[in-house]
């Protein structure tokens, strides 16, 4: 029997239930009309907040996924591939020599705040790159600008590079002319990247006199990037707002937008840093869509009837030989007994999502240049052990140096696919130690040659070959630790080269040529998921994670 | 009192002086550095060098440590190298949030803790005091993330009663006249919005109040034991006083003063509870973006909020210390 006051306590529980069944009420009339009323914002989660509204100061994937559906760029990606296609500018060409590029505008395009496109307003945001000075000439504030065009008018630093940029000319209202000291394979990749979006000249006169301040060091954003209201671009959506508190920004559909207008009224983008936690938020309906699902969650996802599109693969797994790290590795023959060594196909079909493929050279297929006849490697033990033992090595030690907390679109699942490798090296008679360490810790130690063997990876920003070879095999890099300076020559040769047919050609045979120095063993390509609730028109996916959400609309 | 207060907000000094000098220390000897977390992984060995560079890093130790200091004489904690925005200010937007959150575990905590530990002291060996032990054991053993992502699974994802993320729903309108955004909701009249972010800190709030409350049931239940059988209990009872004066003047003001104490401790170690919490619930507070700051190696805004926190954990502590004067005259007058 209950006494006076063991019921105190059960009268307090009740009470506490009776109160969660209130608000379960509250919570559950909000989440039953959500999803398909046309007014519903639609949410997307991402990884991160971004960084800032102008995406010409930062290098974050994050804000740039923001800005593509503010701003454009003269060319773009076609909607879910990697060839280049008009943007802002219907037609393009070169000159011979590759150093001027012609742009011919789109006509009747408005900027968000009423302002007109035309050539004028495309040359006053390059100029306005050009003559950045200050804490804007920081690489962290201009990372693409000095990766793509170089430096500045005036460089404030001898650690700036010189300026690839050469001027900007309005032949016409709707011809703007762009030239460069010289060709480089980076074009007209480079004016695709999203940090190069186009602004509109009310907007540029009206952060002209905004200044990132600070000493070194201590650089503050200059507050148009922080506050909606002063940034307009031509895209499918507005900002409305910028909610730093909730890490929440808020997208209103344009109107007057040239193209296809946005399927949703209002896109909403925020934050979960923790993929389970994005996934969770799916499930319970806090979200409509989420980046970088984990391979493992795709067939529960869809199994719960949700949608995860898969990405066609444009990244690269490798299997890196730091030849300087161990003097076993400066010898082909180990590298290649290594790379027999090595089942590929098994961590394909183990651990990567469906679409993922075995990767025979240094970028993936659906690029021009990637060569048929490249040397492979097949799995065999046998001979690798062979091999191995002609080169002496049958007692080889290795360390073999992965990340612990980390998953990238081209490694979804680091430890496993150690695990995979590190059996099957142990299956040949090599010993090996594992070393892990933290993201933030493993890439200064990879990149310092600290690491014999480490697993690494790229996801493509252009369709180019050169944005993955030429990344590692342009010189020396600590990262591999050989000199061959016939391959550095060769690539620095087909990167200038402003004749397509020929650069690619050279690209296949830097391939095949690589493949014969075998810096380290390509392992795969793997296809990025993103996931959306079942009520959703899921936009086009982008091998290069450069969704256009204005293309998804409710069901 | 007043030099009680003075003497212990003086001996916020050396405190912070010494624990930015460890944390400078510790964040020169964590190996990577922003320009990994900053750049893209393709930036070049110049690119990154040019970063160190213009962030002040290749500077010796002593001279950044300087140059930290002057700054915060000046009042300014510098800027987050993550977001380019003033380290001050990316606390006090997050702040209101953290404390929101804090505020709601340790009253579950308290609310539930003290008078469950000191029915189940005066039902001793009954059902009750040995779930409540029991309970409170498996409460303080259970891992915060462990705990938080299954109320997450249960009541966010299987039942659908609660949100599962954030801190307030996606585009939901309100009016930010503090950051508060409880507080603002009742100052404004807005109470959806109030209600929004109730739901929004129930599961976290639980999850973060799962330690404290193990901790306050186990230590009200202990004290009330204890002062239950002291003298003045039974002398009071004897002269007949009601049963409730005896149980609120004499047993709880006395039971209460190890428990106000540990109340200031668990409320300041709370913000370590926090950064596990948020992350998991993608509460947007000092937790999560400290949580955020360690992996892009933020140097600024690891070093600035942890002084704020230190700074509010001694002043948290001082108010104990001050609640604790105000129960027990003894400590006044020592």
């Amino acid at each position: 029997m209950l006494t006076k006051s063991s019921r105190k306590p059960l009268a307090l529980l009740a009470s506490a239930a009776a109160l969660t069944m209130v608000a379960t009420a509250c919570a559950e009339s909000t989440r039953e009309d959500g999803g398909t009323d046309e007014s519903e914002p639609f949410v997307f989660a991402a990884a991160g907040d971004i960084k800032t509204l102008d995406p010409f100061l930062t290098s974050d994937g994050e804000t740039f996924r923001y800005s593509r559906q503010v701003f454009e760029t003269l060319l773009e990606h076609e909607s879910g591939g990697t060839e280049i296609t008009g943007g802002l500018a219907e037609e393009w060409e070169q000159s011979e020599d590759g150093t001027e590029w012609t742009f011919h505008l789109r006509d009747g395009v408005v900027f968000h705040d009423g302002d007109e496109l035309d050539a004028a307003a495309v040359c006053a945001n390059f100029d306005r790159w050009y003559n950045l000075s200050g804490g804007y000439q920081s690489s962290n504030n201009s990372y693409y600008w000095q990766s793509i065009f170089g430096g500045f008018a005036e460089n404030e630093s001898e650690d700036i590079p010189e300026p690839r940029f050469v001027s900007c000319e309005a032949r016409d209202d709707l011809t703007a002319v762009i030239t460069i000291d010289e060709y480089s394979s980076i074009f007209p990749g480079g004016f695709s990247l999203a940090a190069f979006g186009i602004m509109s000249p009310s907007t540029l006169e009206a952060i002209a006199d905004q200044e990132i301040t600070g000493e070194e060091g201590n650089y503050t954003l200059p507050e148009y990037s922080q506050t909606a209201g002063t940034v307009a671009g031509t895209g499918p959506f507005t900002v409305q707002e910028w909610d730093h508190d909730q890490a929440e920004v808020t997208l209103k559909r344009f109107d007057d937008y040239w193209g296809d207008p946005a399927g949703f009224e209002t896109m909403i983008l925020r934050a979960i840093p923790d993929e389970t936690a994005r996934r969770q938020a799916l499930e319970a309906g806090d979200i409509h869509g989420y980046d970088l699902v984990a391979p493992a969650d795709v067939d529960p996802l869809l199994e719960a009837g949700f949608q995860v599109p898969t990405r066609d693969v444009f990244n690269i797994l490798y299997m890196a030989y730091q030849q300087e790290a161990h003097e076993a590795l400066a010898d082909v023959q180990v590298r290649e007994a290594l790379a027999h060594a090595v089942d590929r196909q098994r961590i394909v079909d183990t651990i990567l999502p469906e679409g993922g493929e075995v990767a025979t050279q240094f970028h993936p297929d659906t690029l021009d240049g990637w060569s048929p006849d490249v040397r492979t490697f097949e799995y065999d033990p046998g001979l690798a052990e062979e091999m191995l033992a002609e080169a002496g090595q049958e007692d080889l030690t290795l360390e073999f140096c992965y990340p612990t907390d980390v998953t990238r679109p081209y490694m979804p699942a680091p430890r496993d696919i150690f695990d995979v490798i590190a059996a099957d090296l142990e299956a040949v008679g090599v010993t090996v130690e594992p070393v892990t360490y933290e993201w933030t810790e493993y890439i200064p130690r990879t990149n310092s040659g600290e690491c014999p063997l480490y697993l690494l990876g790229w996801t493509g920003d252009y369709n180019d070959a050169y944005n993955f070879i030429g990344t590692w095999f342009s010189g020396y890099n600590s990262e591999f630790g050989f000199r061959d300076e016939d391959l550095f020559e060769a690539m620095e040769e087909a990167s200038t080269n402003p004749d397509q047919e020929e650069r690619v050609a050279a690209y296949e045979r830097l391939n095949e040529q690589i493949m014969e120095i075998l810096p380290g063993l390509p392992i795969s390509s793997s296809p990025p998921s993103i996931a959306f609730a079942a009520n959703v028109n899921p936009p086009n996916v982008s091998p290069l994670t450069q969704e256009q959400f204005a293309e998804a609309s409710w069901k | 009192m007043l030099r009680f207060l003075v003497r212990r907000l003086l001996q916020l000094i050396p405190t912070l002086g010494g624990l930015s000098i460890l944390l400078f220390v510790w964040l020169q000897r964590l190996p990577g550095g922003p320009e990994y977390a900053l750049l893209p992984d393709d930036a070049t060995a110049e690119q990154r060098a040019q970063l160190r560079r213009s962030l002040g890093l290749d500077q010796p130790i002593t001279v950044q440590y300087l140059a930290f200091l002057r700054r915060i004489l000046q009042g300014d904690l510098g800027t987050s190298l993550n977001t380019g925005r003033p380290v001050t200010e990316e606390f006090f937007t997050r702040f209101p949030a953290t404390f929101e959150l804090a505020v709601t575990a340790m009253l579950i905590a308290v609310t539930v803790g003290v008078p469950l530990g000191y029915l189940a002291a005066r039902k001793r060996g009954s059902v009750l005091d040995f779930a409540a032990v029991g309970g409170s054991l498996l409460g303080i053993c259970t891992p915060v993330f462990f705990l938080a992502f299954l109320l997450k699974v249960v009541f966010a994802e299987r039942l659908g009663l609660f949100p599962s993320a954030f801190r307030l729903s996606p585009g939901m309108s309100r009016t930010d006249l503090s950051g508060f955004v409880v507080l603002d909701g009742l100052r404004t009249g807005e109470f959806d919005v109030v209600r929004d972010a109730l739901l929004h800190l129930a599961l976290p709030g639980l999850a973060l109040a799962s330690i404290p409350l193990a901790v306050i049931v186990r230590m009200t239940r202990a004290s009330v034991l204890e002062v239950v059988g002291e003298d003045y209990v039974r002398t009071a009872n004897a002269k007949g006083l009601h049963p409730g004066t005896v149980r609120t003047r004499h047993v709880m003001r006395n039971a209460m003063l190890p428990v106000v104490t540990a109340i200031g401790l668990l409320t300041g170690s709370l913000f370590a509870g926090a950064v596990l919490t948020e992350s998991v619930f993608a509460f947007p507070g000092v937790g999560s973006f400290v949580y955020a700051a360690t992996q892009g190696r933020d140097y600024p805004v690891l070093t600035g909020f942890i002084l704020l926190i230190a700074t509010m954990y001694v002043l948290i502590n001082l108010l104990v210390d001050i609640s604790y004067s105000l129960l027990d005259p003894r400590v006044r007058a020592q």
